[in-house]
């Protein structure tokens, strides 16, 4: 007759059979725990499971025994196939490494019409000559660009207002579609700009060539316009006028905006949210400010600090979640990008929160006057004087001269999470990145220290309501997942 | 899938003189000008008889009574079988015993389910096993299959080939595998297995070699708890190999499909094994999860394993909407469509053997029917006591 | 200035946890560490501005001191298994880099 075993007989015989994974935990509350593993699984346990799993007092049917497991917190003694499964999805998640610089900044001017006070870059008049780049700088910045190793670059246009020079956005762009292809590379184009100066031409010619825009829109009217002062105080008016007709011409998904927070924005998130669905816009990110250039000079960002930033970030996304709830698909992009951490381990393309840094490795900066940055924030801090973040120069550095830089190497070294105080033993780590520009910016150190970070703060702070919404609201929690595109 | 066990017992055979089996392709005397020496002629009638002697066959197989002996064509071979046998058609390949007479149907060219049985040895003794291990010497199987094989339609969709655990045998069964994929280069190739010999850097190179892009392991993996696994497939380890197995074959470029039975087991954490799926292996190209075939040890540990479809319901949609929502290709077989929710009904695949489906009473009105994956024959059905027929079409 | 100070027993306490606390307080305490004969005594300087409760200080303090006090007994215990985790995931790149000509499969 056939002979089956019990459960118990294929069970450890206790804690000598099982060995502990690396695990990391945060006091989330009085008694509860975030427990995560090396690739950033994670657990909510009360203080006595978290101990218990610690000591390995586990048994199979205990229900402790199968979350550990299952999450990677214990693996049995001797066997290998969670550790292979767990290197595997390591080297996905840093996947990213593979792929460097895939972004590359052109300053195409620093003039702009506008003198918002929070801009990092410089008031300048709208005289032309010394504030644009030159063709030979741009042609330059776009060979060491095309120099990049992946086969999938975003070249994005910034200033100042770039617009102002547009003559050079078509030529950069007609040469990258030239020699690009020639090269291997694909190429997505994008110009970052307040659409005041949008003309029909210029229009036409970003349909023709696949250029797409991206645009600052702070909220309604009177949020926006106060946020950027304009000869004849329209801002916001130019703003939609030139979001509806790019969605127009050019289509709905080719157009999209970002939004800086402002003291004033802390008390009307909704509004926001609202200006944003009203326009017709796919989304919306919920940035906090960043402290350089002319902010940190005016003591702008003096408003307030990371908890008051997180009460307006949970406002926008319980707002944005009802919002969902109710049947428009309208993602926060900050959330989308966290949840994609989370859940899976598919690295992001967006540089900004990575370790090793995204500085250097994951964009290059190439400003109007030739100097080469590890980031945009770098550059604006150069404006202010400080050079920190300057690599090199079209004129005399190639691609990998800057990116394998002494300076660059040390900054990236000096602020990887993986060995940094705090971060190192950091539940939420995984999940985060380094951001050597900020603290570098606000403490003087590309480390810095994390108790003192607004950074820190602000990430833990989002990480830990999500992961709230996900363990204790399925109807939050399944919006949450379908903003992660597979 | 499941082998055919279609199989008896031959009437009368004569001129299968060696000891051994035989395999024959099935023919209509009519439409084969040049028949090889494996082609048997389907006689029913004399006039076929006169066709199959001259078109020059040597083996005639004799269908039905209304012939009679002094009638039957004068092949150097001929066998005989009962009229119930009379569904054999065209391009149908069979195994002969000489000695016993018996024979069974190795292969249906117009069944979607063709599936060769590589051996009965296992190294696991699954609580739901449908094809219980008998740990015997039957590697003549393999022999018959590489004779088959040759005679099988090469634009035939799919074949399997499964056990007991094929890779036991793998030096033999891989050229096997790499012959299926010179000659039907067409055809998708499943092989079920636990996928633990791909643990072994040897094994799984050797499958990799064959670089047959049409070729699926399909793998079980019943829980994303080691113990709990390892419990329904009775194997200590067996978990954390077939984890193992699962990389190295991904890790080789190879197609694989995860496996998962539906029952009192499984399901109470369904949700959390489809998560970690989605979470650890979200590169594999396909799940599958499976009702249970109420046969083999799955009766004999019913008092274990049964559970109400339809109470894993909720498990299962949540399941496959993580699953789906991560990228995943998932399917369900084997579960009616009254018992799943709406929104699973996109995952549902029409899937039991032709040959072993079937409707109980209830579901004579159903408007349904011909979409749904209907209920498993063999063994002892055991049904939900929610099915209810669809009295308006109710898919879109 | 108010400070409040707390003594741990040499014999079940260590120095690298204390450290550790004191760094998760910076910003809130400053702390201040000595060692003597058999104990560590940490007298911790609550920072201007920072709520006024010296006892709910304490306690926060001791709180943390026992998470990194499992902090370490952890990170002691899994350092191998960690290490072999990180050559099990980058040995194979390096292996790849060496030999470019080896294909790296579907496995990421």
């Amino acid at each position: 007759m056939s002979k089956f075993a019990p459960l118990e007989a294929f069970a450890p015989s206790g804690a000598a059979d099982l060995q502990l994974l690396p695990l990391r935990f945060e006091r989330l509350s009085a008694g509860r725990y975030l427990v995560t593993n090396i690739v950033g699984d994670f657990l909510v346990l009360a203080r006595d499971d978290l101990d218990r799993i610690a000591a390995l007092d586990l048994r199979p049917g205990d229900g402790l025994y199968e979350k550990a497991f299952s999450r990677h917190l214990i693996a049995p003694k001797g066997r290998v196939g969670q550790l292979q499964l767990l290197a595997l999805r390591l080297r996905s998640r840093m996947a990213f490494l593979r792929e460097p610089t895939p972004l590359h900044l052109f300053v195409v001017t620093l003039r702009c019409e506008h003198s918002c006070p929070y801009c990092q870059v410089s008031r300048r008049s709208t005289d032309r000559g010394l504030y644009d780049m030159d063709e030979s700088t741009a042609m330059r910045a776009l060979n060491i660009a095309l120099s990049a190793p992946p086969s999938s670059l975003k070249l994005e246009f910034q200033g100042g207002e770039p617009l102002l020079n547009f003559d050079l956005i078509k030529k950069i762009v007609l040469a990258a579609k030239e020699r690009g292809p020639r090269r291997g590379k694909q190429l997505e184009f994008v110009i970052t700009t307040n659409l005041a100066l949008l003309t029909d031409s210029i229009l036409a010619f970003c349909k023709d060539n696949g250029v797409l825009l991206s645009t600052s829109l702070d909220g309604p009217a009177d949020l926006h316009n106060r946020n950027r002062p304009r000869p004849g105080g329209n801002s916001h008016e130019l703003a939609v006028e030139g979001i509806r007709r790019a969605q127009e011409f050019l289509g709905r998904d080719r157009i999209g905006a970002l939004m800086t927070t402002a003291e004033a924005s802390l008390e009307r998130p909704e509004e926001i949210i609202d200006e944003y669905v009203r326009l017709g816009l796919d989304g919306i990110f919920l940035r906090p400010l960043s402290p350089y250039g002319f902010a940190v000079k005016t003591k702008w960002i003096k408003g307030y600090d990371a908890a008051r930033w997180l009460a307006f970030y949970r406002r926008g996304l319980r707002y944005i979640l009802n919002l969902n709830k109710r049947g428009t698909h309208f993602p926060e992009f900050h959330a989308a990008m966290l949840m994609q951490r989370l859940l899976t381990d598919r690295p992001l393309g967006y540089v900004d929160l990575r370790s090793p840094s995204g500085a250097g490795l994951g964009a290059l900066v190439y400003n109007y006057d030739g100097k080469v940055f590890a980031s945009d924030e770098g550059r604006m801090l150069a404006e202010m004087g400080d050079r920190t973040f300057e690599l090199g120069d079209v004129s005399a550095d190639d691609y990998h001269s800057l990116v394998l830089s002494d300076r660059l190497v040390d900054l990236v070294g000096k602020s990887l999470t993986q060995c940094a105080p705090q971060c190192s033993s950091c539940a939420f780590e995984p999940h985060c990145g380094a951001d050597p520009v900020y603290h570098h910016a606000t403490q003087g150190d590309a480390l810095g220290i994390k108790p003192l970070s607004d950074f820190c703060a602000r990430q833990k702070g989002i990480l830990a309501l999500l992961i709230d919404l996900l363990d204790n609201s399925p109807d939050d929690a399944a919006v949450l997942r379908r903003w992660v595109a597979p | 899938m499941t082998p055919l066990p279609l199989s008896g017992q031959a009437t009368m055979t004569s001129g299968f003189n060696a000891p051994g089996r035989f395999v024959l392709r099935l023919r209509d005397p009519r439409n084969t000008s040049n028949p090889g020496h494996n082609d048997a002629a389907l006689v029913r009638s004399m006039d076929d008889a006169a066709v199959a002697m001259a078109n020059g066959f040597t083996t005639s197989v004799v269908v039905g009574s209304a012939l009679l002996a002094d009638d039957e064509p004068r092949t150097p071979r001929v066998a005989r079988f009962a009229e119930r046998f009379g569904y054999f058609g065209e391009g149908d390949v069979i195994g002969l015993d000489a000695h016993s007479r018996r024979f069974r149907s190795l292969y249906r060219r117009n069944s979607e389910h063709n599936s060769f049985l590589v051996t009965e040895r296992c190294n696991h003794y699954c609580l739901m096993c449908s094809q219980p291990p008998r740990d015997i010497d039957d590697s003549w199987i393999l022999d018959e299959i590489a004779e088959a094989i040759p005679l099988i339609d090469p634009s035939t969709v799919s074949i399997g080939f499964t056990g007991g655990e094929p890779l036991l045998e793998w030096e033999r069964f891989v050229p096997l595998l790499a012959m299926a994929g010179v000659r039907l280069p067409k055809t998708e190739i499943h092989v079920l297995t636990n996928g633990r010999g791909f643990a072994q850097p040897a094994i799984a190179s050797a499958w990799a070699s064959l670089a047959n892009p049409r070729l699926c392991a399909g793998i079980p993996i019943y829980s994303a708890v080691d113990v709990r696994h390892d419990y329904i497939v009775q194997a200590r380890g067996a978990f954390d190999e077939t984890v193992l197995g699962v990389l190295r074959l991904k890790d080789k470029g190879q197609r694989v499909e995860i496996r998962l039975v539906l029952h009192a087991l499984t399901a109470p954490d369904l949700v959390e094994t489809c998560a970690w799926m989605a979470r650890n292996l979200p590169f594999v190209d396909h799940v599958a999860l499976m009702g249970l075939e109420n046969t083999g040890f799955a009766i004999a540990n019913d008092g274990l394993l049964w559970i109400d479809p339809f109470d894993y319901r909720d498990a299962l949609t949540q399941g496959v909407s993580i699953l789906s929502a991560a990228g995943l290709r998932v399917s369900i077989y084997n579960v009616p469509l009254c018992l799943l929710d709406s929104s699973a009904w996109p995952f549902a695949v029409r899937s039991i053997s032709d040959w072993k489906n079937a409707f109980p009473p209830a579901c004579d009105p159903c408007q349904e029917r011909g979409r749904c994956g209907g209920f498993f024959s063999t063994g002892r059905p055991r049904y939900s006591d929610r099915i209810r027929p669809f009295l308006t079409k109710a898919l879109p | 200035m108010p400070a409040v100070t707390v003594v741990f027993d040499q014999n079940t306490q260590a120095l690298g946890p204390l450290q550790e606390a004191a760094y998760r307080l910076i910003g809130v305490a400053a702390c201040q560490i000595e060692q003597a004969d058999t104990s560590f005594t940490c007298t911790l300087h609550p920072q201007a501005g920072s709520a006024g409760d010296l006892e709910a200080l304490r306690l926060r303090f001791l709180d943390i001191v026992t998470d990194e006090n499992l902090r370490a007994k952890v990170s002691a215990e899994t350092e191998g298994v960690r290490n072999v985790v990180l050559a099990l995931a980058f040995g194979a790149l390096a292996r790849a880099q060496a030999a470019p000509q080896v294909e790296q499969g579907k496995g990421e």
